[in-house]
């Protein structure tokens, strides 16, 4: 997305403030709101909204009061759509095009005025420039973040901005999270334009949107409202993979029990990757599968996430643990209240002509069996011997479709992808696996995770004093920064500083992404904050480092020489080249 | 040895279908028929072979005729020393070789002095029993032992008063004794069916006197008892520890019982088929000879394993000329004495009575005055291995079995390196292969502790002294910590431990004595004996085995070299691993899993690997495009990073950016400054690459390779930088001829620019 559209981006903002007059979103002044109609008719249900069983569309009016009042916060700070520009192109059909909209209570008329002024945008901006068209938004109170998932299926994000309630977005962060949701929904349900060729009356697709999307929401509700990523997580990078760092001896352990795990899935063309509490270890995967079963195994299956139980959203926003307030009961409350109010249905008891949902993202529905493989009932129980059938999903670049396999050792996770169609007689296989891999590699297991264990610094092992950073290779989508914990004691001016300075090295990125394809821009932003703390970006060769130095020395020399030595010591000197 | 075609040929090729026999013996024997002898005395403690003689012009006097048998030549040159006329008992050279000592009768052993042909008796009285033989000793507190049927004798020499001088008497009963110099113990039976035993050690350091024991016997009946002989029970020496072995005529049993220091253990029984049995040791296999049946059995007890390394195969001749084979057939009764009748009766007299097993391995015949050593066909055992253990998984084992071979080391490496190609090659279940490859790392890493694997250089006397066959001994002092010893020494390797003389109970090797007591001449003897028989053996071998590719490649200077069969990295690279790359590359992930396990076992062992290996993992992995994993093997250090892996990385690079950049951080972080620039002009990124080279005072790029890179990319800012960049920071370049082309090269291009 380029920087062609940059421009026209930023005129098209401006026309709307003057001269065109945008409706800008009517929800803004809460008319649809407070007094939302009750819609009432069976089209409702043929095309697959949330509808309860009298053809009523479920709205917030319809919830319980606690469960009302958390959703009109939560329209009010987001709304979050995903449409397909190929369908419901006549007059009359608009609906068709709605795949997912959230808050799925706000009236069509509502829907339908967000969604035909991110179409109206896409199709104006297409004209200048044809192969990555509209990005963002930004007016006065709302940014508008698009992201183009598939061909013609768009995803559109709008935040409201506000000073007071810390809503201060960084874009490229935001989309971060339109992009990984729809990998992961990719990953587990194949791509939405495929459901919807299954099914082109949408009623799968919209239904398993609908499901995957909250559920991954719900990870972002801290209280009763949705924190998305804003400028307290610059220090932080969606979509990248964060490394345990190893020894020569045990990374050779490591590598010993992939070709152990290798040689139990014989002659399938299988995978593994390895976590160590919530850092990858290894991996055998394409690098972007990586992140997405990364993602998904440090959101579901490790042993933290695992042992803390149902309930476990705290544990899910450990990055703004410290610094938001988080009443459990009321969360859990806000969940179920949040299910009930959105028509969720356990797949199981789902019947009729509903269909059957497989919700990967289902909160506290993994746990570990006592041969040390996680079990989950998500993917349905096999009739008669109550056996969980085994997990599968798709792999992003052969398109494969696998059967997910974890095993847990202590903080160990390993997992295990094995090819659907090399598997003939199935469940059956999968407990062959388990078993050869509980005979032939367990004793490697125990020892990897007993070394790994040892040399295991602990929560802040990465925590450099002094240095607040962020570091991201952007060749291998690793990223490291300081923990979370420590980045909370910095002050909200720096963390502006940086998120500023993120946002002009993004654009920095994307502009030199057009210019030249074969190599990268070095660049180098230094800037003084307010409070006087250093907020430093250095981007070379595909790496990207940035750094907060709150307690630094008045000089920029000082400053510099700091990441000097930073690089020097952390990053193999790749940021003090010249 | 013309006749190496003949006999041999059979046992040609790994496939081992036409392998008749895993030992042999090699023609010629050494001959020591002399006229006039008066049978024939085998000195283990020198290693001589004796022959009084009579002399028939002088009747007055005698002469001792002894030839060496180590090293085993058959033209060795017999040395005659001269001594009295009279009975001849037995004889032994002292240690040190300045003494003779001949058993005249049962009651007198008379001493020779070579030096000066002065001679002095020592007799017992007659009442304190006869005495049943005598040996020297390299034992601290004696230098000679008489045994009598009262018990020991242990005296010194007082070489001033040319007379012995009693040190000490062990009294006991006798009935019969066995002793070895090689173990240097003697083993005492008394008792009325001879079978409670007590043993002495006579080390040099000290004596070790060992618990009494008994030893089984089955009984045919009730009230039958069997007395045990002298001959059933031999002392043998395997990977330095000691062992005696038992024949029970009844049972059909070999007994096994291993001595330490304060406890003997019996170890388990093998079977036999024969009443008659011998045993002898070659490179630390036992060869159980089932001298009625005519067949050999082969043990390795290394691993305490009881199971045979093959099945019962006849002994060969090896290097009998044809036509004397067919002559001896037409001839078989002439009866003439002539050498092709001799050789007949050899061949046809396998195992005849006549043939006296010594220690280790060498046959005499003492119908014939034939003395024969007995050889072990690596090849053909290592086949047999194969043949016994029916299912493939003991590859390993085999491998094992090879690599504590060292009299034929070469040839036990180039086994190991064929065995371990075709393991690949046939894809084997990875875990045998990764078990295999643990077994040839191990043998290395131990051989690089104990200095036996040299490379390439001269090969050292200790080395020579290990190959000799018998190592220092690694008793463990109890029977509870056996087994622990045992997987402590399987793992750890073959012969050579530190000694804790303490509480171990040694058998000292000759190495030990020789640094003691013997002189020079011992060490030289030693030396030359394990550089002479390699040598031998070698040279038949790649004779034999021309055929083979792997010999081929290995230079005869080499081959005298090699001591140990332990496979350095960079051989196992080169014989194994690249060799079969090219026909892995459809399963370049096996080859890749083996390759990562054998990195991991250098590491367990810290053997630093070649280079080319971590070159061979990054192609492998660039050839399956699997550059996560390869960045990850990068990252964490797995691959060591060096100018080779760097170059690699670039060239696997080529169809991937990522990878390609790791290259370059590699040799900017090995601080390969010159090749880093230059990469960098090659990537187009002039400016990083000029201000590097400023920054590390990389003075060996030229300007110029710079300059035409900027010239030939047609950008005249970018020269024009170049160029300015060259005249400021290089004093004197604005006067040299390059900078006036590039000027107006400049010029050409765009005059709007200035420098």
């Amino acid at each position: 997305m380029k920087k062609k559209m940059n421009k026209s981006k930023m005129l098209l903002v401006k026309q709307k403030m003057n001269k065109f007059e945008f409706v800008e979103p009517i929800a803004d002044r809460g008319c649809f709101i407070d007094d939302a109609p009750t819609y009432h008719s069976p089209a409702f249900q043929s095309i697959g909204f949330p509808v309860n069983d009298k053809g009523i569309l479920l709205s917030s009016s319809m919830g319980l009061s606690s469960a009302a009042t958390a959703t009109t916060t939560l329209s009010e700070a987001l709304k979050f759509c995903i449409f397909d520009l190929r369908r419901g192109q006549h007059e009359g059909e608009e609906l068709e095009k709605i795949l997912f909209f959230f808050p799925a209570d706000l009236p069509f008329p509502a829907q339908l005025a967000v969604i035909g002024l991110s179409e109206g945008l896409i199709t104006f901006t297409r004209i200048f420039s044809p192969e990555a068209a509209c990005e963002v938004i930004e007016a006065e109170m709302h940014s508008h973040v698009f992201f183009e998932a598939e061909p013609d299926i768009w995803m559109v994000m709008v935040v409201a901005k506000s000073k007071e309630t810390e809503a201060i977005w960084r874009i490229e962060a935001l989309r971060s999270v339109l992009k990984e949701v729809h990998s992961l929904f990719v990953m587990f349900h194949g791509s939405i334009r495929l459901m919807l060729d299954k099914e082109p009356g949408g009623g799968l697709i919209r239904s398993h949107l609908y499901t995957f999307i909250m559920d991954y929401l719900s990870d972002f509700l801290v209280g009763n409202k949705f924190v998305l990523p804003n400028f307290r997580d610059s220090l932080k990078e969606r979509g990248t993979v964060q490394m345990l760092t190893v020894g020569r001896e045990a990374a050779i352990e490591v590598q010993s029990l992939v070709g152990a795990l290798d040689s139990c899935m014989g002659n399938t063309l299988g995978y593994s990757v390895i976590l160590f509490q919530d850092l990858l270890v290894s991996t055998t995967l394409s690098p972007d599968d990586t992140i997405n079963l990364f993602s998904y195994g440090s959101l579901r299956l490790t042993p933290r996430v695992l042992s803390s139980g149902g309930s476990t959203w705290s544990y899910l926003r450990k990055g703004n643990a410290s610094s938001h307030t988080e009443p459990v009961s009321l969360l859990a409350n806000t969940g179920s209240a949040f299910d009930r109010s959105h028509g969720f249905r356990d797949a199981s008891s789902a019947g009729g002509d509903n269909y059957r949902i497989v919700r990967p993202l289902q909160h506290g529905k993994w746990s570990r069996g006592k041969d040390g493989f996680l079990v989950t009932d998500i993917w349905g129980v096999e009739v008669g011997n109550l056996v969980p059938t085994t997990p599968t999903i798709w792999l992003q670049q052969t398109e494969h479709k696998m059967y997910l396999c974890a095993y847990q050792h202590k903080s160990l996770t390993i997992i295990l992808l094995v090819p659907v169609t090399s598997m003939l007689n199935g469940e059956e296989g999968i407990s062959m696996l388990k078993q050869q891999l509980l005979e032939n590699a367990s004793a490697k297991i125990f020892k990897v995770e007993e070394k790994l264990a040892k040399g295991w610094g602990g929560e802040n092992a990465y925590h450099v004093k002094g240095y607040r950073y962020l570091l991201v290779d952007g060749d291998r989508n690793i990223s490291r920064a300081s923990p979370a914990g420590k980045v909370t004691t910095l002050t909200k001016e720096s963390l502006l500083a940086l998120n500023k300075v993120r946002e002009d090295v993004d654009l920095e990125k994307s502009r030199a992404k057009g210019d030249c394809v074969d190599h990268e821009k070095d660049l180098e932003i230094c800037i003084r904050a307010k409070n006087n703390a250093w907020v430093i970006a250095r981007a070379t060769r595909g790496k990207e480092l940035y750094i907060v130095l709150e307690k630094a020395n008045e000089t920029l020399l000082y400053a510099s020489e700091a990441v000097e030595k930073f690089s020097d010591r952390y990053c193999n000197g790749a940021f003090s080249l010249d | 040895m013309f006749g190496n075609t003949s006999s041999s040929q059979p046992t040609v090729g790994f496939g081992g279908s036409g392998a008749l026999s895993h030992t042999y013996i090699q023609y010629p024997p050494l001959r020591c028929r002399n006229d006039g002898s008066r049978g024939l005395f085998y000195d283990d403690g020198n290693k001589l072979l004796i022959s009084p003689t009579s002399d028939k012009v002088r009747t007055v006097f005698n002469s001792v005729v002894s030839w060496k048998t180590s090293p085993f030549t058959p033209d060795v040159a017999p040395t005659t020393d001269t001594i009295s006329d009279g009975p001849v008992l037995s004889v032994r050279y002292s240690l040190d070789a300045k003494l003779i000592a001949v058993q005249r009768s049962n009651h007198e052993v008379q001493f020779w002095v070579r030096e000066t042909g002065e001679t002095f008796s020592q007799k017992c009285r007659s009442e304190s029993g006869s005495i049943l033989g005598f040996f020297w000793t390299d034992c601290a507190v004696c230098d000679i032992v008489f045994v009598k049927t009262s018990g020991l004798d242990l005296y010194t020499y007082v070489p001033e008063l040319k007379s012995l001088d009693l040190v000490e008497t062990k009294k006991m009963n006798v009935s019969w004794y066995i002793y070895t110099h090689e173990s240097r113990l003697i083993v005492i039976a008394s008792g009325m069916q001879c079978k409670s035993f007590t043993g002495y050690q006579l080390s040099s350091a000290g004596i070790i006197r060992l618990p009494r024991f008994e030893m089984a016997m089955a009984k045919s009946d009730v009230n039958s008892k069997p007395v045990l002989a002298a001959e059933d029970v031999h002392i043998v020496t395997v990977y330095g520890r000691i062992y005696c072995l038992q024949v029970d005529r009844v049972a059909m049993l070999l007994h096994s019982y291993r001595f330490y220091r304060d406890a003997v253990i019996q170890q388990g029984s093998l079977p036999v088929y024969s009443s008659k049995i011998a045993v002898s040791v070659v490179d630390n296999v036992l060869l159980v000879h089932q001298v009625d049946a005519k067949v050999v059995i082969l043990y390795d007890i290394f691993a305490d394993s009881r199971t045979p390394v093959s099945a019962p195969l006849p002994l060969l001749i090896r290097g009998l000329p044809r036509t004397s084979i067919s002559t001896s057939q037409s001839n078989r009764k002439d009866g003439e004495g002539s050498e092709t009748t001799l050789l007949n009766d050899t061949a046809s007299h396998l195992y005849s009575d006549d043939w006296n097993f010594l220690v280790p391995c060498l046959v005499c015949d003492v119908s014939t005055g034939f003395l024969w050593k007995i050889h072990l066909d690596l090849e053909a055992s290592s086949d047999g291995w194969y043949a016994i253990s029916a299912s493939s998984s003991e590859v390993p084992s085999v491998l094992e079995f090879l690599q504590r071979r060292k009299l034929e080391a070469k040839k036990a490496k180039q086994l190991c390196l064929e065995l371990t190609r075709s393991l690949i090659l046939e894809r084997r279940p990875l875990p045998m292969v990764f078990r295999a490859i643990e077994v040839l790392v191990n043998a290395f890493s131990y051989s690089l502790k104990t200095g036996s694997y040299s490379k390439g250089g001269k090969s050292e006397k200790p080395t020579v002294e290990n190959s000799v066959g018998t190592g220092t001994s690694d008793e463990i002092s109890s029977a509870d910590a056996s087994g622990k010893s045992i997987r402590t020494e399987s793992a750890s390797g073959v012969d050579r431990r530190t000694v804790h003389n303490s509480s171990v109970l040694t058998s000292d090797s000759e190495d030990n004595a020789n640094f003691r007591k013997a002189k020079a001449k011992f060490l030289d003897i030693n030396s030359s004996s394990g550089n002479i028989d390699r040598e031998t053996s070698v040279a038949s071998e790649s004779q034999l085995h021309d055929n083979q590719p792997l010999n081929a490649n290995v230079s005869e200077q080499q081959d005298s070299q090699v001591t140990s069969a332990a496979i350095a990295p960079d051989e196992l690279y080169d014989f194994v691993f690249a060799s079969v790359e090219e026909e892995m590359i459809a399963d370049a992930s096996y080859l890749f899993a083996i390759i990562v396990e054998f990195i991991r076992s250098a590491n367990v062992e810290k053997i630093k690997l070649h280079p080319n290996i971590y070159v061979m993992v990054v192609r492998l992995l660039g050839r399956n495009e699997r550059y996560a994993e390869l960045g990850q093997f990068i990252l964490n250090k797995i691959i060591e990073p060096s100018k080779e892996v760097a170059l690699q990385l670039l060239e696997t690079g080529r169809l991937h950016i990522q990878t390609r950049k790791l290259g370059l951080d590699m040799l900017r972080q090995l601080q390969l400054h010159h090749d880093y620039v230059v990469l960098l002009v090659q990537d187009r990124c002039y400016f990083e690459a000029l201000r590097y080279a400023r920054k590390n005072k990389v003075n060996s790029v030229r300007p110029a390779l710079f300059l035409e890179a900027a010239y030939a990319s047609n950008d005249p800012q970018r020269l024009a930088a170049v160029l300015r960049f060259f005249r400021d920071f290089i004093p004197g370049f604005g006067t040299t001829s390059e900078h006036g082309t590039y000027i107006r090269a400049l010029a050409d291009m765009d005059s709007s620019i200035a420098v």
